[in-house]
């Protein structure tokens, strides 16, 4: 599959990296602003599908190829759990052990920065593994686009 | 309580959508806008009438945040089911597609006849 056509390029070109820092910065602050790790990671997703609509599915695997999602996958959940493991050194599981200090900063609420960049990374490979699963993986896809090819 | 009975209006409408369409895409939309109206409703129970959004911020006082200030539970509690509701129509489109594959039809109907 190729992209779309040059005006789809050229604008994807200026806005993907705006889009993929707004998801980052929504991940961030979600512990002070309304948004948090899924919200960023909807909109981390939704920009390489723009990337993959725009610019074709091989631009898009070399980015993120479907054993690299899954690992991503795994490794946030992996992370989230780690964490939560962590909460033994200061007294119970999932405790948040890291101090709370000076509020309506970054680095304040513990464990929530941690936890928010987690679910960031995996609801981001979920949500680009589910869009290739249907739309480039699924068999009814390929088989229309080889019938055309056929033509 | 008017809004309520506006909420359950949207979920009736979704189920109308479920119950009585053939095309199977429109059954899954139908599903969607029910689960939008159940969403709306536990963020509706939260509210506060003249309520501010629930956000601390540094130029304000605990007690009059405190009294002010919409339920912020409920909204937590939707995130959770958002997600959910998320998964349920991936699955969903991925059955679908694989229905039309097997009988190249989205029509209901026609599926019940085709046995195997």
């Amino acid at each position: 599959m190729e992209g779309m056509t040059f005006i789809v390029k050229n604008t994807t070109r200026i806005l993907i990296g705006i889009i993929f820092m707004f998801g980052i910065y929504i991940t961030f602050y979600g512990h002070l602003t309304p948004g948090g790790g899924f919200a960023g990671g909807i909109m981390l997703a939704c920009g390489l599908i723009l990337l993959t609509l725009a610019y074709g599915k091989n631009f898009a695997f070399k980015k993120l190829s479907d054993f690299w999602a899954s690992i991503l996958d795994n490794l946030g959940a992996f992370t989230f759990w780690l964490i939560a493991l962590l909460g033994y050194t200061a007294g119970y599981f999932f405790i948040n052990f890291i101090e709370k200090a000076n509020p309506f900063k970054l680095f304040s609420a513990g464990t929530i920065l941690a936890n928010n960049i987690a679910i960031c990374i995996k609801v981001f490979a979920s949500v680009f593994a589910v869009f290739l699963a249907l739309t480039i993986f699924g068999r009814f896809v390929s088989a229309l686009i080889n019938s055309e090819d056929e033509d | 309580m008017l809004i309520y009975f506006l909420n359950s209006i949207l979920f009736v409408m979704g189920l109308y959508c479920l119950i009585a369409k053939k095309h199977l895409v429109k059954k899954i939309i139908g599903m969607v806008i029910m689960e939008y109206a159940i969403n709306l409703f536990i963020i509706l129970i939260g509210y506060k009438d003249s309520g501010i959004p629930p956000i601390f911020l540094p130029d304000m006082d605990k007690a009059t945040f405190l009294q002010q200030s919409v339920d912020p539970l409920p909204q937590v509690l939707v995130l959770t089911s958002i997600v959910i509701g998320l998964s349920v129509l991936a699955l969903m489109v991925a059955i679908s597609l694989r229905l039309y594959e097997k009988y190249k039809t989205f029509d209901m109907s026609e599926i019940r006849r085709l046995h195997g």
